[in-house]
């Protein structure tokens, strides 16, 4: 029993402690890491990575795993550039509009996700990293390979408007991880997730329809990936079919070292937002200390196996696949 | 007519009525010439997407193959020079370790195989970009011909990669069929509990499955530096979607334990042929990505063997 709550209070309080190591590591190394310029550029990094991040939190709080990001946030953005300058090119013109469209088609792709998923009875591994490649690909068939621009300055204020340092992004990222921790706590989808991982069969017995919790919680992921897309046009101006890449090993990475299980029911968005923040303080932190960057990948690469290895309770697992 | 006891020859079927297909549309798809340099092109493909086999047939996945090759292309262009002839070696050996170390991560830490694949990629990725300083790096294309030409090339109308296509495919037929290994995978692919009940060193084998897949991704990677005489961190990506579509649709499911590489070979011949078809009807490049991966779905869907899983996480 001692045993048991160690190892909660460690899943629980690890992730932070890393977090405030690496701070005060890099710190020392380089004092020039620990100055409010360059936590807002750790900020800016790491926003949309988050939105993407809590997306999946609630897949893998299931038990599941949801590989779509990289199509699901490309295409997201690419069809939310579009949308925004066909209806105006302005956010005051209409652009506006775009938003809650891209919404729906990301909540349509997370939807046709979980179909796949529970109707035909994939692993959601598959069928989400073939659906993130259908993504791609339609990304990559409507630009045709261009990039669309999108040079609105009240858009763009979301990056250029800061306040107290950090740009307008920051802000309404951290709203929405409160919102995302409050459909985790406080709604009854959210106490759902933690049923279908905390054990499926048994939330099954109980009543529960576990289908239509795994289709809806493909669907709130989806809707997070589209965030992630819109942020990540507010960031760069412009979206591409490669505007997703990369954020399938970043996000997955983060959830895991954050601290929350891969076999679902442990953790939750607050895990997530530290370890998105592990991950871009760390990639931040090589740079400033003045390691090349290819080394971030391999470190990451480290990091995520570690964190899986130290949070899996070997008793109880007898094989994997 | 049992549904169930058609499956195993769907693939063959599949293929058949593609190529019959094409060839009504374009009589030149179905000459000789056309398809053996068809088959030759699709051979780098084809040893990665026979090495995924292995990870597939234990019902683990290897989605580290496109890296491996990424890296190998750097890691051949910059020894091809210091090194000559022996770079293959030092290639595969690259490719059998890193595997090597994918299987230990998802036998012995209990990592899924998804994820440690996933992060060796990522260490595969990050190695390439330091050995080739981010850049596309180029062979000398004396030496290239000299020591690898032979694996290029044609002898009469036949592609010489077919050569080699043939000579992994029978070493990894003898390897499934003929070997203690290829049994102990299928055991373990069809019933792990089973096999380690049974006194079968499950974890070695399934290590050892990884370090195949790893090797062969490796030879992809060897051979696709060969053949564009170089190599880039990120020269092979696209290869990993039709590489696993060839090992699915070949008749191998997520599910592991039936199929194998000779389904693999089938496979990968039916991903060449959607490939040429689309060029023949004028689909785009661009749009094969999307082709591929709803074939991927409905591959998975058709094959898959849901007795075997209680719950789809």
């Amino acid at each position: 029993m001692t045993r048991f709550l160690t190892r909660e209070a460690a899943i629980r309080w690890a992730p932070l402690l890393v977090l405030i190591a690496l701070v005060i590591l890099f710190t020392a190394i380089n004092p020039d890491f620990f100055a409010q310029r360059n936590f807002a550029r750790i900020a800016i990094a790491a926003a949309p990575a988050l939105m993407v991040a809590i997306g999946v939190t609630f897949i893998i709080v299931m038990g599941s795993i949801d590989l779509s990001m990289e199509g699901a946030v490309s295409l997201t953005a690419v069809l939310f550039c579009f949308a925004f300058l066909w209806l105006g090119g302005t956010l005051a013109a209409g652009g506006w509009l775009a938003i809650p469209l891209a919404l729906i088609v990301g909540g349509l792709i997370g939807l046709i996700n979980g179909l796949v998923h529970v109707k035909l009875r994939i692993p959601s591994f598959m069928a989400s990293l073939a659906m993130g490649f259908v993504g791609t690909g339609a990304a990559v068939l409507i630009t045709g390979g261009d990039i669309v621009r999108i040079e609105d300055d009240t858009f763009r204020a979301l990056l250029t408007w800061r306040i107290a340092g950090f740009p307008l992004m920051v802000y309404v990222v951290v709203i929405l991880a409160f919102l995302a921790w409050f459909i985790q706590n406080h709604t009854t989808l959210g106490r759902n997730f933690y049923a279908v991982g905390g054990g499926e069969e048994l939330a099954h017995a109980s009543g529960l329809n576990v289908r239509r919790v795994r289709i809806t919680g493909f669907v709130l992921a989806g809707v997070f990936y589209a965030i992630a897309g819109m942020l990540q046009v507010a960031k760069l101006g412009q979206a591409e079919s490669v505007t997703g890449a990369n954020f399938m090993f970043i996000s997955i990475t983060s959830v895991v070292v954050g601290g929350v299980a891969l076999w679902g029911g442990i953790g939750g968005v607050w895990n997530t937002v530290v370890g998105v923040l592990i991950v871009n303080v760390i990639n931040n932190g090589m740079v400033v200390i003045g390691l090349p960057d290819y080394v971030q990948d391999g470190m990451l690469g480290l990091l995520v196996i570690l964190a899986v290895v130290l949070s899996t309770d070997r008793r109880n697992i007898s094989f994997v696949k | 007519m049992d549904i169930q006891r058609l499956k195993p020859h769907f693939p063959w079927i599949t293929l058949l009525v593609l190529v019959i297909f094409v060839g009504l549309n374009d009589p030149n798809f179905l000459k000789p010439a056309n398809l053996l340099s068809l088959a030759g092109d699709i051979v780098p493909l084809f040893i990665m997407a026979l090495g995924l086999t292995f990870a597939i047939y234990i019902g683990g996945i290897d989605l580290s193959a496109q890296s491996m090759a990424n890296m190998i292309t750097v890691v051949a262009s910059v020894y091809l020079a210091s090194l000559g002839i022996w770079v293959a070696l030092l290639c595969v050996a690259i490719g059998f370790a890193l595997g090597m170390l994918s299987g230990f991560i998802t036998t012995r830490l209990f990592v899924p195989s998804f994820i440690s694949t996933l992060a060796v990629g990522g260490l595969c990725f990050s190695m390439a970009q330091w050995l080739s300083g981010n850049r596309a790096l180029n062979m000398d294309a004396a030496e290239r011909d000299a020591l690898f030409g032979w694996m290029i090339g044609r002898t009469g109308i036949i592609p010489n990669e077919l050569f080699l296509a043939v000579a992994l495919l029978a070493i990894c037929l003898f390897i499934e069929r003929r070997t203690t290994l290829g049994r102990a995978l299928k055991a373990v692919g069809a019933g792990e509990l089973a096999a380690a009940a049974s006194g079968v060193n499950v974890a070695r084998f399934k290590m050892l499955a990884f370090a195949i897949s790893g090797a062969l991704a490796a030879v992809a990677g060897l051979l696709f530096a060969v053949k564009l005489s170089g190599g880039a961190p990120t020269i092979a990506n696209g290869f990993l979607l039709p590489a696993i579509v060839a090992v699915l649709v070949g008749g191998t499911p997520l599910t592991g334990g039936v199929g194998g590489v000779l389904n693999t070979a089938i496979g990968t011949l039916i991903v060449a042929v959607i490939r040429a078809s689309m060029l023949y009807f004028g689909v785009e490049a661009t749009q094969q990505q999307m082709v591929f991966g709803l074939v991927l779905i409905a591959a998975i869907a058709l094959t898959m063997d849901r007795s075997k899983l209680r719950t789809v996480k």
